[in-house]
């Protein structure tokens, strides 16, 4: 066991050593992102007409310097992003960004006077938050064993409805606080079971018939939406309603709202029952044994299938617990938020893709990076409310981000720009590389980047102590070679 | 990590599996003969309707149409996957393209140039998705996936832009091919007497009892939705014979195949690896951004809501050209299966055969995941989905 434990504490000091360059990674493609987004905005601020424009781009013009530029734009970017960050918080600042600008000489508080932090806003920011936590965790999870999710939608309203069949059931059986305690659990148990089952079929078939997971989770996305449509349209409706939903749930099956009114769908309970399955899952990632053959799946599957991790059954366990907690977000979706079943649900599933790799895959960091998409989903309406650019923007964005965390190689090619002393000129780029490579384990870690063989050492041979096996070393090393490919 | 370990394939390569792709082309055979066996003997009955359904005109027609847009996605796919990057992001460029075609359509009015800037649009996205997995290393799926959520994010804001909703306004769709025929100065005079005297011929055959309706199922129905499908299906053609040509029989060809399954020797043979793979996922955007014009095009609008109206086509696309072993015949005729299943759930969710058209929608993609079940142990090529670093830079 004491291996076991080295084992597992070189693989987190590697994991350690690449966080802060994870996280630098992770702000650079937001701030590339949004760049990138301004640029979208001013472009689609040309390509449509208004009266008045919202925006004009000019040289200043001193001493009577004539005007030889000028160009207006129909969106004004510094605006969109205003109204995005500092209106999902519900205007938290004194005069808009003036506190924090270097010449405001305020004084250091730089809230505005009669700022309520439980304001409506804020509370849609935080009910976005809550839902994008348990897509953000079903990605995560799967990506750590090394297999894309992409079907986190389809399991979330699958999860969602049996939610809300099942729920609204029991709900005759029940009243009062009873009711709350029994039929919540009961709600999200069910989500988390028909979430998981619905996310093994991707597992199973991956495993056992190696059909591509990605395209197999979307395929299934298509699948759910089509079912439940049906099921919702002409099985489950609602007979008293126009629209596509089910019954309503009495109130008392719902989650309990704290501090903010009922109908702002949003619940302190819910956000404390996700912040705890992030603790839960960071702690089965890393100090259980499923976490541990999970994660060396990931990384190295040959050395783990070597190491005795039977990988057909732990790709089937973690599409099932993906799907799981795809589930528990449809569960806590219906119980929070609608308080039924309704067709139509926001693609969380999708965001939950770039929150999970905008944290890196962390379940830790899947908190922050929810929040920040919380953020962006309830800022967009305000978007919409004040200014008249599209709110796909967001949409946008989320894949910017995905596309720029994916090519950290970038930033570092940018850096060894910026910081000419690191290359030596004549020395062939691999050896380069080569001498980075241990910092970013982090990133293979994930399963994002493909550079394997150096990390692969690593991790190979601590595996290959675990077993306390002294031949194994080198045929790992043989193995973590030819699964390399081609790069030297 | 090698991504490939991540794909259907896995990382053995395993043979090809012949066997399973023959059984379900006889399959899909025997399925076809037995409903065409059954509703004949059975008129009133289920199989009735299912083989009126599948023999109308506008049912062939149709599942050529609608075949466009993935055999050509499929295409692009068999290129930049045959030369190692795994493409994706074919449904983003289809996104993009059928959107670009649309605006620039409405702007010029000129099929030509609404094709063009499709097909410049998808490739401009095809060059940025391979500037990033090749110069910078990115994993290729988790590019290939931002591409798609890119454009489905950017075609409905731009068409949001530009509309004010997130579907544009309708425009001219392509000419049918009889249109064109008979627009042409001697050959449409020539086409319009023969074809007329042909068609008296057909229709008489046709009338025939017992043959007729044999022959009725065949020859006139194909031959008419032929005559009537728009042009883009006859580029669809010329692609998929162009693209077999290029790559079995053209030294690019064997570059593009060589860089998948051994990029190292392609390098000793003097060849930039580097090089032939951006020309391959560029080509992935030409094509691709002809598979997005036809599809907005013939349909005369872009959609934008939910899924856009590309809707799952360029991941059927790889499916199409995993089952069809990277073949673009082989992609040609998957295609043609799940275009054809399109067709039929269309055609029944006018006919009212019991099921509820929620679940008539589901059955293409149903069927792609079973038949990626049955044949998703394709051979990668080896290197795919690998970065390939030349020891010089």
């Amino acid at each position: 066991m004491s291996v076991r434990d080295r084992a597992r504490r070189a693989l987190e000091r590697l994991i350690a050593a690449s966080a802060a360059e994870r996280v630098a990674i992770s702000l650079a493609s937001l701030v590339l992102s949004l760049v990138i987004g301004t640029l979208i905005i001013l472009a689609g601020g040309r390509m449509t007409t208004c009266e008045e424009a919202a925006f004009v781009l000019t040289h200043p013009q001193p001493f009577g310097v004539p005007q030889l530029f000028r160009m207006g734009f129909c969106y004004d970017p510094v605006n969109v992003f205003d109204r995005l960050f500092l209106g999902a918080l519900g205007d938290p600042l004194k005069d808009g960004w003036g506190p924090l600008s270097p010449f405001s000489g305020g004084p250091l508080n730089p809230f505005r006077e009669g700022y309520d932090p439980l304001n409506r806003q804020m509370s849609d920011t935080l009910r976005e938050t809550t839902i994008l936590v348990f897509t953000g965790l079903s990605v995560a999870l799967a990506f750590r064993a090394g297999i894309f999710n992409i079907g986190s939608q389809g399991q979330m309203i699958v999860g969602g409805l049996a939610t809300a069949m099942a729920v609204l059931w029991a709900s005759s059986l029940f009243s009062g606080l009873v009711g709350t305690l029994v039929l919540i659990p009961l709600g999200l148990f069910v989500g988390a079971v028909f979430g998981g089952l619905y996310g093994a079929v991707p597992g199973a078939l991956k495993a056992y018939a190696d059909a591509n997971e990605v395209i197999t989770t979307i395929m299934l996305n298509f699948v759910a939406t089509g079912v439940i449509l049906y099921l919702v349209r002409d099985v489950f409706k609602d007979p008293d309603s126009l629209s596509n939903q089910t019954e309503p749930l009495p109130d008392f099956a719902t989650f309990p709202s704290f501090l903010f009114p009922d109908y702002y769908g949003f619940s302190f309970v819910a956000l404390a029952f996700a912040a705890l399955c992030i603790l839960a899952l960071y702690y089965v990632l890393t100090r259980t044994a499923f976490g541990y053959d999970l994660r060396t799946s990931g990384i190295q599957p040959e050395a783990a299938e070597y190491g005795g991790v039977d990988a057909k059954r732990t790709i089937v366990a973690s599409m099932s617990l993906s799907g799981a907690l795809a589930g528990v977000g449809g569960a806590v979706y219906v119980l929070m938020v609608l308080g039924n079943y309704q067709t139509g649900v926001p693609a969380y599933g999708f965001d939950g893709i770039t929150v999970a790799i905008l944290a890196g895959n962390n379940p830790l960091g899947v908190g922050f990076a929810a929040f920040l998409f919380g953020v962006l989903k309830s800022g967009t309406t305000v978007v919409q409310f004040s200014t008249n650019v599209p709110p796909q923007l967001v949409g946008v964005l989320r894949g910017l981000i995905i596309l720029f965390v994916a090519m950290p190689e970038f930033f570092r090619m940018a850096g060894r720009r910026v910081l000419p002393a690191d290359e030596r000129p004549g020395e062939p780029v691999a050896a380069t590389d080569g001498g980075h490579t241990h910092g970013d384990s982090g990133v293979s870690e994930n399963g994002v980047e493909s550079d394997a063989p150096t990390h692969g050492d690593g991790v190979e041979s601590d595996d290959a102590r675990t077993h306390g096996d002294s031949v194994a070393s080198d045929d790992a090393h043989e193995s973590a070679d030819s699964t390399g490919g081609e790069r030297r | 990590m090698s991504v490939r370990s991540k794909l259907p394939s896995g990382g053995d390569l395993r043979g090809i599996k012949l066997g399973r792709r023959a059984s379900i082309a006889v399959a899909t055979v025997g399925t076809l003969c037995a409903i065409g066996l059954l509703g004949t003997l059975l008129p009133g009955s289920i199989f009735g309707t299912l083989l009126e359904v599948i023999f109308a005109k506008g049912t062939v027609g149709s599942a050529l149409r609608r075949s466009t847009p993935i055999v050509l996605a499929a295409l692009g796919g068999i290129f930049a996957e045959k030369s190692g990057v795994i493409n994706i992001g074919l449904e983003g460029l289809l996104i993009v393209a059928a959107f670009a075609a649309v605006y620039a359509m409405e702007l010029s009015n000129n099929l030509w140039i609404a094709f063009l800037v499709a097909v410049l649009v998808s490739t401009v996205f095809a060059g940025l998705f391979a500037v990033v997995c090749i110069e910078f290393r990115a994993d290729q799926i988790i590019a290939g996936l931002a591409v798609w959520l890119i454009a489905l994010g950017l075609a409905p804001f731009a068409s949001q832009v530009v509309y004010g909703a997130p579907n544009t306004d309708s425009v001219r769709s392509p000419p049918g091919m009889n249109e064109v025929l008979t627009g042409l100065p001697v050959v449409g005079t020539v086409v319009s007497v023969g074809g007329g005297a042909v068609g008296d011929v057909l229709t008489a055959v046709a009338d025939l009892p017992v043959v007729g309706g044999l022959f009725h199922a065949s020859v006139v129905v194909v031959v008419g939705a032929l005559v009537e499908a728009d042009v883009a299906i006859y580029l669809m053609f010329l692609m998929v014979g162009a693209s077999w040509y290029l790559l079995y029989r053209t030294r690019f060809g064997r570059w593009v195949r060589a860089s998948g399954e051994n990029p190292k020797a392609l390098d000793t043979a003097g060849v930039n690896v580097s090089r032939v793979r951006y020309a391959s996922v560029l080509l992935s955007g030409v094509f691709c951004g002809m598979g997005g014009a036809a599809l907005s095009l013939g349909l005369g609008q872009f959609t934008g809501n939910g899924q856009t109206m590309v809707n799952g086509k360029g991941f059927i696309a790889i499916v199409a050209y995993l089952f069809g072993n990277y073949n673009p015949v082989g992609a040609f005729f998957a295609t043609l299966l799940f275009g054809g299943l399109d067709a039929i759930q269309t055609g029944l969710q006018n006919v009212d055969i019991g099921v509820p058209s929620p679940l008539v929608r589901i059955i293409p993609f149903v069927v792609v995941i079973i038949v990626l079940a049955l044949a998703g142990r394709t051979r990668v090529p080896s290197a795919g989905g690998e970065h390939y670093e030349s020891g010089e830079e």
